[in-house]
């Protein structure tokens, strides 16, 4: 057995990280628009920070970060953060954590509410939104605002993904012209269902993954 | 005029059939119903809601015409 404080966790830190995302299989030109699209994220929870992590190794140039909140013991349990970042805005610890994976990712960061009022000024410049807040209100605030003032930018937001249900649940499903909805439309966490991460994360992939899609030019059914 | 409707989630059991499930009920309504009158007469719970008529966001405030596909998600908490 080694004890802990004998390993040096960060063998290989160099400045710069040269990671080839995503698979050289893709097309350099797809890899391109990846490579200079910006994708705004509203809320770095459970969801937004699994999203954020899944949109970098997928080579996405540009994210803006938006949370409020700052890392707890009880996130660790489904959220991108580690313990040494308790006490940190979220915000500031998911961008060390994203620039450890590619260092030449450019992040957006403000620690802030989303409201009606910050919103549209938040997702400006944006060629995809992602919704990943945790309050139903303010999902449906930020849906209604999105669609009627920026119905050209494609929306992804997540709804349902708490409890024990099957991850076969959650879909990915084009609601209306640019909004894509992901989950299982029904699990609300205010009924006492607990979050899994297994589930959470199976959410915050097909969010992520919608996002590719969207950016790559695909349409959801 | 008639009026395709669509409730989503737990919604879907406000459809005046009783019935349950997502796919499109017509309602035949006078002319000059906004979508807050159906809201209303269908007896939808005061809860965050999303609306779209033929795909795109509308305000409750709009009047409904001959056609439309009048649709209302309620998202649930969780993130």
């Amino acid at each position: 057995m080694i004890a802990p404080d004998a390993l040096d966790l960060h063998p290989h830190r160099p400045d710069e990280v040269s990671v080839p995302v995503p698979d050289t299989a893709l097309d350099p030109e797809l890899r391109a628009r990846l490579r200079g699209s910006t994708v705004a994220i509203i809320g770095c929870g459970g969801l937004g920070s699994n999203v954020a992590e899944m949109l970098v190794r997928s080579g996405i140039g540009r994210l803006t970060l938006v949370d409020f909140d700052v890392v707890d013991e009880r996130n660790l349990n489904r959220q991108f953060f580690f313990r040494d970042q308790i006490g940190m805005p979220k915000v500031t610890a998911l961008a060390e954590n994203l620039q450890r994976i590619r260092s030449d990712v450019r992040l957006d960061l403000l620690q802030d509410r989303v409201t009606p009022e910050n919103l549209l000024s938040i997702v400006k410049g944006a060629c995809t939104i992602v919704e990943a807040v945790d309050e139903a209100e303010t999902k449906a605030m930020i849906v209604n605002t999105c669609l009627a003032e920026v119905p050209d930018v494609p929306l992804v937001t997540a709804s349902g993904l708490a409890g024990y249900g099957s991850t076969n649940a959650i879909v990915t499903e084009c609601m209306a012209d640019n909004l894509y909805v992901v989950g299982d439309l029904t699990s609300d966490v205010r009924d006492g269902h607990p979050l899994f991460a297994s589930r959470v994360m199976a959410a915050a992939a097909a969010q992520a993954h919608a996002v590719v899609r969207v950016l790559l030019g695909f349409r959801e059914p | 005029m008639q009026v395709d409707v669509v409730l989503f989630a737990h919604f879907s059991g406000f459809q005046p059939d009783g019935k349950g499930g997502r796919h499109a009920r017509t309602y035949e309504l006078e002319e000059g119903t906004t979508i807050a009158d159906v809201i209303e007469m269908i007896g939808l719970p005061d809860e965050p809601r999303v609306i779209f008529v033929n795909n795109r966001h509308a305000p409750e405030e709009r009047e409904l015409r001959q056609g439309d596909r009048l649709a209302i998600f309620p998202p649930v908490a969780g993130g």
